[in-house]
């Protein structure tokens, strides 16, 4: 029987309510992102401090613009984590109160294992190599043996924080990506920068470091942020390929916020194309954070029994995607 | 396409035999020997100005990282020969079976022999002050009871603690990611191997420097 779950996203900087159908229909997605200051990144406790603001208005919206009642609602799932601690505890107050008043159950989801399950949803992967670049997370991922696992990381920053702490440097505010991607399409000019892949690891801090000192150095940002980019972007790749060329596997599936840029999925098809792969990338609007992410992901869960009575339903800052078992693809 | 496709052994040269993340592995004929041409081809995805760079340096690189594994006792194919205009080395056929190929079908039962193995020669390329930099168990090819090492592009001189945890932290990555079912024993052959050869106070710190460098990865819990 088809039922509807409503999920609740805070792990960051969105505040984010959606419910989705077990048929895998988004019928709603409502959002709020916090905005940082200039030369800033996210501070928590403001963070924290506009999702508790937003909280009623995009939950009444998104029930609203789903044409659902409250009743009709089978469970509520939200983001246990990982994620900024002020901000997890917005999402699951919200989620614990609207479950104990309905008397559904409460899901808990793994705010990255909803990236990948939503983009399989939507892209119809079936058995991708998975790339999730984002603020939180750059990481290689396939499916194995009951759980998502890792096959390649970033082992400082990640992508997103390496393309953030750029822009900041340069006095734009998180987040930074698509004005570097604007930036970085006006020149053509490779400054060279440091190249650091380790097996199937990448290495980011270096190539901050000197990318701050060209630009301290007076290059010009749009040449920077071109290659910038350039660098980092081929590194993501290469390791995408490996796990790829590892696995055998015939998909690539790019989630999370940095997916959206072009560039980087031009160098991603270019590689995918030697092994014969495709390509999948998930539509803008649900490629960042997102409610719809945990309210599918909670589909899954609850239709597999996974449930967490409200006393013990905490938070997690650190909790690693492949530390969770996911029976709904055994 | 993989090393141990059914009728690798009849392969006439020329053939591709694998095609890996940033080389072309390419069956031929070199002075009347069966030989494997390793060719790094330009990766278009990268813009020339990096690409060139990386695939010269790293076939340079690894002509001179299988000189010094062979030289600490660490088996590896023969060379043949190196272009450096083409990114390419000529070196020997090894056959076999990929060890990545073998561990699919393996149980934990069967993982204790070549996985303490394993460790031995990571030890010992340890020991000769290198790191592999890229042990996966698609680099290591079982012949008759010998592990071959492949695959040095990513190989650096290093005594370096932190060098070495790294390679023991791809092969962790690579176990518990894609041979989930024989991690747990594989891991433990493998340690016990390189114990063998590194000696206790070796093994013990750059185990405590692999827990170290899993304790930085994003969101982690190392116990």
């Amino acid at each position: 029987m088809k039922c509807l779950v409503i999920g609740v996203e805070s792990t960051a900087h969105t505040f984010s309510v959606s419910v989705v159908s077990s048929d895998g229909e988004i019928l709603s997605n409502s959002k709020s992102v916090y905005k940082a200051p200039p030369g800033g990144g996210i501070h928590p406790f403001e963070a924290s401090q506009n999702h508790l603001a937003a909280a009623p208005s995009v939950l009444t919206e998104a029930l609203r613009s789903s044409g659902t009642e409250p009743g009709d609602l089978s469970a509520v799932a939200y983001a246990m984590g990982p994620g900024l601690g002020p901000c997890l505890r917005v999402g699951a107050v919200a989620a614990r109160t609207l479950a104990a008043s309905l008397g559904v159950p409460l899901v808990p989801v793994n705010h990255a294992v909803g990236h990948i399950e939503l983009g399989c949803l939507l892209t119809g992967a079936e058995d991708p190599v998975v790339l999730l670049v984002s603020g939180g997370h750059t990481m290689i991922i396939a499916y194995s043996g009951l759980r998502w696992r890792i096959l390649g990381e970033s082992l400082d920053l990640t992508l997103g924080q390496l393309l953030d702490q750029f822009g900041r440097h340069h006095g734009m505010a998180s987040p930074c990506g698509r004005a570097i991607e604007e930036s970085a399409s006006r020149s053509d000019h490779y400054l060279r920068l440091p190249y650091s892949v380790k097996g199937n690891d990448v290495s980011f801090s270096g190539l901050l470091t000197a990318s701050k000192s060209l630009l301290d150095r007076g290059a010009s940002f749009e040449d920077v942020s071109y290659s910038l980019q350039e660098t980092s972007f081929s590194m993501v790749t290469e390791v995408t390929e490996r796990a790829l060329a590892f696995t055998g596997k015939k998909e690539v599936m790019i989630v999370g916020g940095v997916a959206a840029n072009k560039r980087l999925s031009q160098m991603m098809s270019a590689m995918a194309e030697r092994h014969s792969a495709r390509v999948l990338a998930v539509p803008l609007e649900y490629s960042g954070d997102c409610g719809a992410q945990i309210a599918w992901t909670g589909v899954l869960a609850y239709e597999s029994g996974i449930e967490v009575p409200v006393a013990e339903s905490t938070v997690k800052q650190s909790w690693r995607l492949d530390v969770v078992d996911i029976p709904w693809r055994g | 396409m993989s090393l141990t496709s059914p009728g690798v052994d009849e392969t006439v040269p020329g053939r591709l035999l694998y095609r890996g993340a940033e080389a072309d592995v390419v069956l031929g004929d070199w002075q009347g020997l069966p030989a494997v041409f390793k060719v790094r081809k330009p990766l278009t995805y990268r813009l020339a100005a990096i690409d060139r760079e990386i695939r010269r340096q790293r076939t340079a690189h690894e002509a001179e990282m299988i000189r010094h594994a062979k030289r600490a006792g660490v088996a590896t194919p023969f060379l043949y020969h190196l272009d450096l205009q083409t990114s390419t080395i000529v070196m020997e056929y090894v056959g076999g079976k990929m060890l990545r190929d073998l561990a699919g079908q393996m149980t934990a039962n069967d993982a204790e022999e070549p996985f303490f193995k394993f460790g031995e020669g990571v030890a010992r390329l340890h020991a000769a002050g290198m790191m592999h930099g890229d042990l996966t168990t698609a680099n290591l090819v079982s012949r008759e009871g010998t592990l071959v090492f492949l695959d040095f592009g990513l190989a650096h001189r290093t005594s370096r603690l932190e060098d070495h945890a790294v390679d023991l932290r791809l092969i962790k990555e690579t176990l518990v990611g894609a041979h989930p079912g024989i991690a747990k024993a594989a891991l433990d052959a493998l340690f016990r191997g390189y114990e063998a050869v590194a000696g206790t106070p070796k093994s013990r710190r750059v185990r405590s420097q692999l827990r170290n460098i899993e304790r930085r990865g994003r969101y982690a819990r190392v116990t």
